[in-house]
């Protein structure tokens, strides 16, 4: 006794080879499921291609740990967005970023937040002046070296000014609400920033490594290095920027991770 | 960068004397002779040969002026920089250790109290040793031991820069221009504009203006009296100028959305070293407790300035107001006036490169 090896019609127990939606003995139609061969998903969630988010640090109101499937082709979020929303965060414009599907890949574009989209780097990323980056809670922006101002006056007056170090670049601060915090220019080509022993030292942020990343100046050309810190380092980005699984972004105060199944 | 003929360490370009040995450096004719903190020898002891100085902690005991100059020779042993005696504590770990006679564990010797259980090693020791008290460690002032020459008439002692006295200038009743074209000492003084400064009396009081010079006038002010800072207050520690900026914020944008940044910590403004005529260098946001600024401790440091005291002043701020403090500084704090100011008999009073005391 055997079981057979194919749908059998209800109608009239003739064997229906597989992929025909009508039995060929009495024409009585197959139904759907029998039809598919491959299996289904159980979940919308499992669909590969499409990319999930995954709240890791959250808005107060919404929570962390949820997770928004990217089914769509544009999604947007931010404090009055419908689709991915975070209410409380006033961090957020209200329209703040979007994620796009450009082709099979996923992409986030900054949709003019006020704040921007910081997007975890891999190892090292390049910085131009004025580009911004995250590391623990602290915000930095990176400047350049202002011309030397100290020469005479017309009337042959010399500008008395502090002790001036060679320094290719600075990096600034930007504290909560705007103003600048410490700047520190680099130590000739590079400035490392951590909890102690580095150029920029925040013993009481616990989010920072001992020594968390740096900013060096090679030729022309600055570059952001991340010292293989525990909570990553992050840049703003600019426009739109292409995102892998297993990346990391803060939008406002909120962390999310991207999960896009293979 | 100059280097250090004697003993090899690399000096800043406006160094007069080394940081490492004290040997006067060679200057650049031409250009402009830098300030170098004028009052750097101020306290000095000795014309013995630095070394001994630095070893013997003459520093502490003699802090008398050494006026008498009677051989103008260039070979007089150059003055030290201020560089004080670290106290033992604070100076670098020393690989040498002892138990600690409370807990047992391995304390640096140079350490004071023990850094696993904080038992006070110095409370073993019988009361009656030789250790330096805190108070022995840090030079007098030298305004404290200076001289009262009785001074019948008003005027400026150019204070030169091994601290001994210079010419005199006879402040007589009425306003009194001081600048590059004054001539004489101020003639070659490259920071001092030509109308740089005006001296009157108001009463029995001196009041120096200024006469919107590039460089300004400063003011030593006195040890442990706070001075209210304000908004563009500029003062100078060592050879750094320093500028306060209160606390200014972007307004937040208009559909609600607020300046994301690093944690405010209440932050009542913030020091700026000034580097040029519009620019400044490192800056460090003061919080409403405060912050400590010298060359070795405090939360603000200046390693490479030997004119610095190890500590040497404090900003903090009280109801709502930013006050600084001289914690006790060698070579003093000295506050820009702004526009003008007061003279107290036996200020000391700073502009372009020259350093005097008022008296009257």
């Amino acid at each position: 006794m055997e079981q057979a090896r194919n749908y059998v019609c209800t109608e009239c127990a003739s064997a229906v080879p597989s992929g025909h939606k009508f039995c060929g003995a009495c024409g009585a139609p197959v139904p759907a499921e029998a039809q598919t061969l491959d299996a289904q998903y159980f979940g919308a969630l499992q669909m590969p291609g499409k990319a999930r988010l995954i709240v890791v640090r959250g808005d107060e109101a919404m929570g962390e740990g949820l997770s928004y499937l990217l089914q769509a082709t544009e999604h947007v979020a931010g404090r009055e967005a419908d689709q991915i929303p975070f209410p409380s965060d006033n961090w957020l414009s209200p329209r703040h970023a979007n994620f796009v599907y450009r082709g099979e890949k996923l992409a986030v574009r900054d949709e003019g937040s006020l704040n921007g989209v910081y997007v975890r780097i891999r190892g090292s990323a390049p910085l131009q002046i004025g580009d911004h980056f995250m590391c623990g809670q602290q915000l930095f922006r990176v400047d350049a070296t202002p011309k030397d101002s100290s020469g005479p006056e017309p009337d042959q007056t010399y500008f008395y000014s502090s002790p001036r170090r060679p320094s290719a670049f600075r990096i600034t601060q930007v504290l909560e609400g705007g103003m600048d915090g410490i700047v520190c220019c680099a130590q000739e080509q590079t400035a490392e920033i951590g909890r102690e022993d580095c150029d920029i030292n925040f013993p009481d942020d616990i989010y920072l490594s001992p020594r968390h990343a740096k900013v060096e100046m090679i030729g022309e050309n600055l570059k952001l290095i991340d010292e293989n810190s525990q909570n990553g380092t992050y840049v703003r980005i600019r426009g739109e920027k292409e995102l892998g699984h297993g990346d990391y972004l803060f939008l406002g105060r909120n962390l999310v991770r991207v999960e896009v199944t293979a | 960068m100059i280097v250090c003929s004697r003993c090899e360490k690399e000096n800043q370009d406006h160094y007069k004397f080394c940081l490492g040995c004290g040997a006067e450096l060679p200057r650049d004719s031409n250009g402009p002779r830098s300030l170098a903190a004028p009052n750097a020898s101020e306290g000095r002891t000795t014309n013995a040969p630095p070394a001994h100085a630095a070893g013997s902690g003459a520093l502490a005991s003699a802090p008398q002026l050494d006026i008498a100059l009677p051989t103008p020779e260039p070979v007089q042993p150059a003055p030290v920089p201020e560089l004080e005696p670290l106290p033992a504590e604070l100076a670098p770990l020393s690989d040498a250790t002892s138990p600690c006679t409370h807990c047992g564990a391995d304390v640096p010797e140079n350490f004071r109290f023990c850094h696993v259980c904080g038992h006070d090693l110095h409370s073993d020791l019988p009361p009656a040793s030789d250790l330096e008290s805190p108070e022995e460690r840090v030079s007098p002032p030298a305004v404290a031991e200076a001289p009262e020459a009785p001074a019948p008439l008003a005027r400026l002692v150019l204070i030169q820069p091994d601290g001994s006295e210079g010419e005199s200038f006879p402040l007589s009743g009425g306003p009194t221009p001081i600048g590059r074209s004054t001539g004489g000492i101020f003639a070659s003084d490259a920071y001092l504009s030509p109308e740089h400064a005006e001296f009157r009396f108001e009463g029995d009081q001196m009041v120096v203006k200024d006469l919107e010079s590039l460089n300004g006038v400063y003011i030593r002010i006195d040890a442990d009296v706070p001075i209210e800072l304000f908004d563009g207050s500029v003062f100078r520690v060592g050879q750094e100028i320093l500028r306060f900026e209160g606390p200014t914020a972007p307004d937040p944008a208009p559909d609600g959305t607020q300046h994301a940044g690093s944690p405010h910590h209440g932050f009542v403004g913030r020091i700026s070293l000034v580097i040029g005529r519009d620019s400044t260098g490192n800056s460090y946001p003061v919080p409403p407790h405060g912050i400590h600024l010298g060359r070795e401790r405090g939360d603000v440091i200046f390693p490479e300035d030997g004119y610095v005291s190890g500590l040497h002043c404090r900003i903090h701020s009280e109801v709502g107001h930013v006050f600084l403090t001289d914690v006790g500084s060698s070579n003093g704090t000295f506050v820009r006036v702004s526009n003008e100011s007061f003279v107290p008999r036996g200020t000391y009073v700073l502009m372009g490169q020259q350093l005097f005391r008022a008296e009257y």
